[in-house]
C-alpha cells in the first residue's frame, strides 16, 4: 500500500476511534438518561481546552495568550482535561437538571453552548480567543521523535486503548443496575420516583459522566491535531453527533459505535471525496450536513430505534434463576 | 446619564427584535406544543431573502424587508407541512420532534451557506444621520425598527382580541382537544400561525441583520438564546409575556452594557434565563396569573 492511503486511513481510524468516543458518552447522558443536552459539544471543548492549557507552557509570545499552561505531559492532560468537562457538565447539572421540562432544559442548554462559544471566542485570555490554541505538543512527541508523517500510527494505540477503558464502562454501565435505573427514569420520572430511584441525582450522574467522555475525546483531539479553535464547535457539531448516535441506534453501546462510524466515516468522509468547485469551497461540507440532516429525519420516521435497537428486557429475563423459579426459567439461562 | 439614557434607547431597539421574534415564537409553541429549534435559522433566512431583494434587486430596505417576510411563508409551510406534521400526527414520543427541529435547523442553516455563502454581507441602506428624539440618540433605521415592532404588537393584539381566527388561537393555546371538539380546525389554525410565525421570524431576522449591521449565516442561531430568555421569562406559550419579556431582556441587556464590556451584554440574558427558571419555571408572567 502506498505511504498517502496508509496515512489517510490511519488518520481515518483516529477520527473514528475519537468520534466513538463522543458517541458513548452521548448514549449515556441523552440515549440512556434522556436528557437533551444540547450543549454536548461544550463539555468536549472544555476537555479540548484544558487539556490543551495543561500540556502548553505559559504563554510568553505577545498577542497569543492562555490561562495556566501547565507545561505537563501526556496522560495527566486527559486527566485534567475530563476533569474539567465534569466538573463543568456538574456545574451545569446542578443548575440545570431540576424538575423544569425537558424541552426548557433543552433550550438552557443550547443558551449554555451560546454563552461558553461566544465568551470564549471574545476573551482572548482564556484560550486565546477566535483564533483557539495551536502548537499544542503532541504525547510522546518529543521523547520518541517520529517523523510528523508517521506520527499518527503512533497516536492510534493511544486512541484506541482510551477508547477499550471507555467503551468497557460505558457496556458495564448499560448492564448495571445503575443503567436500569437510568433507563427507567428516562421512561417516566414519577414512576422511577416512586420505586425509590434519586431521579435528580440519576440524571446528574449521567451528565456527569457523558460530560466526562466529551471531555477526553476532547483531550484526545487537541492532543492529535495540536489545535482547537471555537469553529471546530460550532452548535452543530452537537446535532451531527445527536444524528449519529440516532441512527446507529440510542441506548446501546454497539448502536453508538455504528453510528460513529456511519456518520462519522461513511457520510463526513464520503462527501469528502466529492470533486470539489474552485468558486463555493463550502459547497462540500454544507452538502454533507444536509445529508446528515435528511438522513435524521428519515431515521427517526421510517426507524426510530435507529439501525442497532435497544434490547428491551423482558421481567423474567433479568431474573436470576432462584430455588423457587418455574420450569421454563433454568431453559433460558 | 447621556450614556444611560442611549442605552436605554438601544435596549428599546433590541427590545422591539426581540419582541417580534419572541411573539412568533410563542405563538407557534401555543398551537404545537413543542420548541421549534430551528427559529434562529428562520430568521437568517429572512435577513438573507430581504437582503437578496435589497442589495441584488435594489429595493429599499422597508420593502424589501416585508416582502423577505412574506416569502418565508413558503418555506416555513414546506417544512411544517411535509417535515414536522408527519411527526405530530403520530404520537411517538416528544423527543423526535425536538431532534427533528434540530435537524431542520441544520439543513436549512447550511442551505444558507451553499446558496449565500458564508461571508459577511451588509444592507444597502445609504445614509443615516442619528436623531435626537427626546432624551434618546437614535438612527432612523433603529426608529423603524421601533415603529415597525409596535405596529405588528398592536396587530398581533387585535388579531388575537378581535377575530374569531385569535379567539381559535387561545383556545388550541389554552386546550387543544377541548378546542377540538368544539368544533374549531385545530389543524387550519395552527398552520395559519406556522405561517404567521415564520413571517414574524423573517421581520425580525432582517431588522435584526440591519441593527448589527453585518451579518453571516449565524446570525439567528447566536440570538436564538436571548428569544429563548425573553420567551422564558414571559412564561411560553404567552404571547403578551413574550412581549414583556422582550422589553424587558432588550432592557437588561443593553443597559448592562454600560457597566461591562460590551462584547458580554448578551451573556446576561443568558443569567435571566438561568434566573427565571430557577424561581419560577413557569414564567414570571404566572406570577400575575394569567390564564
Amino acid at each position: 500500500m502506498p505511504h498517502d492511503l496508509n496515512y489517510y486511513l490511519a488518520t481515518l481510524a483516529v477520527y473514528f476511534l475519537i468520534y466513538c468516543v463522543l458517541t458513548l458518552g452521548l448514549n449515556i447522558t441523552f440515549g440512556m438518561a434522556g436528557i437533551f443536552d444540547f450543549s454536548y459539544i461544550t463539555f468536549m471543548a472544555i476537555g479540548a481546552y484544558f487539556a490543551g492549557v495543561a500540556v502548553l507552557p505559559p504563554s510568553n509570545v505577545p498577542g497569543l495568550q492562555w490561562i495556566l499552561g501547565l507545561n505537563l505531559g501526556f496522560p495527566v492532560d486527559l486527566l485534567i482535561g475530563a476533569l474539567a468537562a465534569g466538573v463543568f457538565g456538574l456545574l451545569i447539572g446542578l443548575v440545570a437538571i431540576r424538575r423544569i421540562r425537558s424541552d426548557y432544559l433543552a433550550m438552557v442548554l443550547v443558551a449554555v453552548w451560546t454563552i461558553t462559544w461566544s465568551v470564549t471566542s471574545t476573551t482572548i485570555g482564556l484560550f486565546n480567543g477566535q483564533q483557539g490554541l495551536i502548537g499544542v505538543p503532541q504525547p510522546f512527541e518529543a521523547q520518541l521523535g517520529v517523523n510528523p508523517n508517521d506520527y499518527v500510527f503512533v497516536f492510534i494505540p493511544i486512541a484506541a486503548a482510551a477508547l477499550a477503558i471507555l467503551f468497557a464502562v460505558a457496556y458495564c454501565i448499560e448492564r448495571s443496575p445503575f443503567g436500569r435505573a437510568l433507563r427507567a427514569t428516562r421512561e417516566d420520572q414519577d414512576v422511577a420516583a416512586a420505586f425509590g430511584k434519586r431521579t435528580v441525582r440519576l440524571r446528574l450522574t449521567a451528565m456527569v459522566v457523558g460530560s466526562v467522555y466529551a471531555g477526553v475525546a476532547g483531550a484526545l483531539t487537541i492532543e492529535f491535531l495540536s489545535a482547537m479553535s471555537p469553529n471546530a464547535w460550532a452548535i452543530i457539531e452537537t446535532v451531527i453527533i445527536f444524528s449519529a448516535l440516532i441512527v446507529g441506534g440510542r441506548g446501546n453501546v454497539f448502536g453508538a459505535v455504528l453510528g460513529a462510524l456511519l456518520v462519522r466515516i461513511l457520510i463526513i468522509e464520503g462527501t469528502g471525496l466529492l470533486p470539489t468547485l474552485p468558486d463555493h469551497p463550502e459547497l462540500i461540507g454544507a452538502t454533507r450536513n444536509i445529508l446528515i440532516g435528511l438522513l435524521v429525519i428519515v431515521v427517526l420516521y421510517f426507524r426510530p430505534q435507529g439501525v442497532i435497537p435497544e434490547r428491551r428486557r423482558r421481567y423474567f429475563e433479568s431474573r436470576k434463576p432462584a430455588g423457587d423459579a418455574s420450569a421454563e426459567v433454568p431453559k433460558r439461562g | 446619564m447621556e450614556l444611560f439614557f442611549n442605552s436605554i434607547g438601544f435596549g428599546l431597539v433590541t427590545a422591539s427584535i426581540l419582541a417580534l421574534a419572541a411573539v412568533g415564537l410563542t405563538l407557534q409553541f401555543g398551537m404545537t406544543n413543542y420548541v421549534n429549534f430551528a427559529y434562529g435559522d428562520f430568521m437568517t433566512l429572512g435577513a438573507y431573502l430581504t437582503w437578496t431583494l435589497n442589495v441584488g434587486l435594489g429595493w429599499p430596505f422597508w420593502p424589501a424587508l416585508l416582502v423577505g417576510a412574506l416569502l418565508m411563508a413558503i418555506p416555513v409551510l414546506l417544512i411544517s407541512q411535509f417535515v414536522l406534521e408527519p411527526f405530530t400526527k403520530r404520537s411517538g414520543p416528544t423527543f423526535h420532534i425536538l431532534i427533528v427541529t434540530f435537524a431542520v435547523s441544520l439543513i436549512l442553516s447550511n442551505l444558507i451557506l451553499a446558496i449565500w455563502g458564508g461571508d459577511f454581507q451588509n444592507f444597502n441602506v445609504g445614509e443615516d444621520a442619528p436623531v435626537n428624539i427626546g432624551p434618546f440618540l437614535l438612527s432612523i433605521q433603529q426608529l423603524g425598527i421601533i415603529g415597525l415592532a409596535a405596529v405588528c404588537m398592536v396587530a398581533v393584539h387585535l388579531l388575537l382580541t378581535r377575530t374569531k381566527l385569535g379567539k381559535a388561537m387561545r383556545a388550541i393555546s389554552d386546550d387543544k382537544s377541548l378546542a377540538a371538539v368544539t368544533g374549531i380546525p385545530t389543524q387550519r389554525v395552527t398552520t395559519i400561525v406556522w405561517v404567521l410565525s415564520g413571517v414574524l421570524a423573517g421581520l425580525a431576522g432582517g431588522v435584526l441583520a440591519l441593527n448589527v449591521s453585518s451579518f453571516d449565516p449565524n446570525v439567528g442561531v447566536t440570538f436564538l438564546f436571548v428569544i429563548f430568555a425573553a420567551v422564558v421569562f414571559g412564561g411560553i406559550g404567552r404571547p403578551y409575556g413574550a412581549m414583556v419579556g422582550a422589553l424587558v431582556i432588550g432592557l437588561v441587556v443593553e443597559v448592562s452594557a454600560v457597566f461591562i464590556p460590551s462584547a458580554y451584554k448578551l451573556d446576561v440574558a443568558f443569567l435571566v434565563l438561568v434566573g427565571v427558571l430557577l424561581v419560577r419555571p413557569d414564567g414570571i408572567m404566572s406570577l400575575l396569573a394569567r390564564g
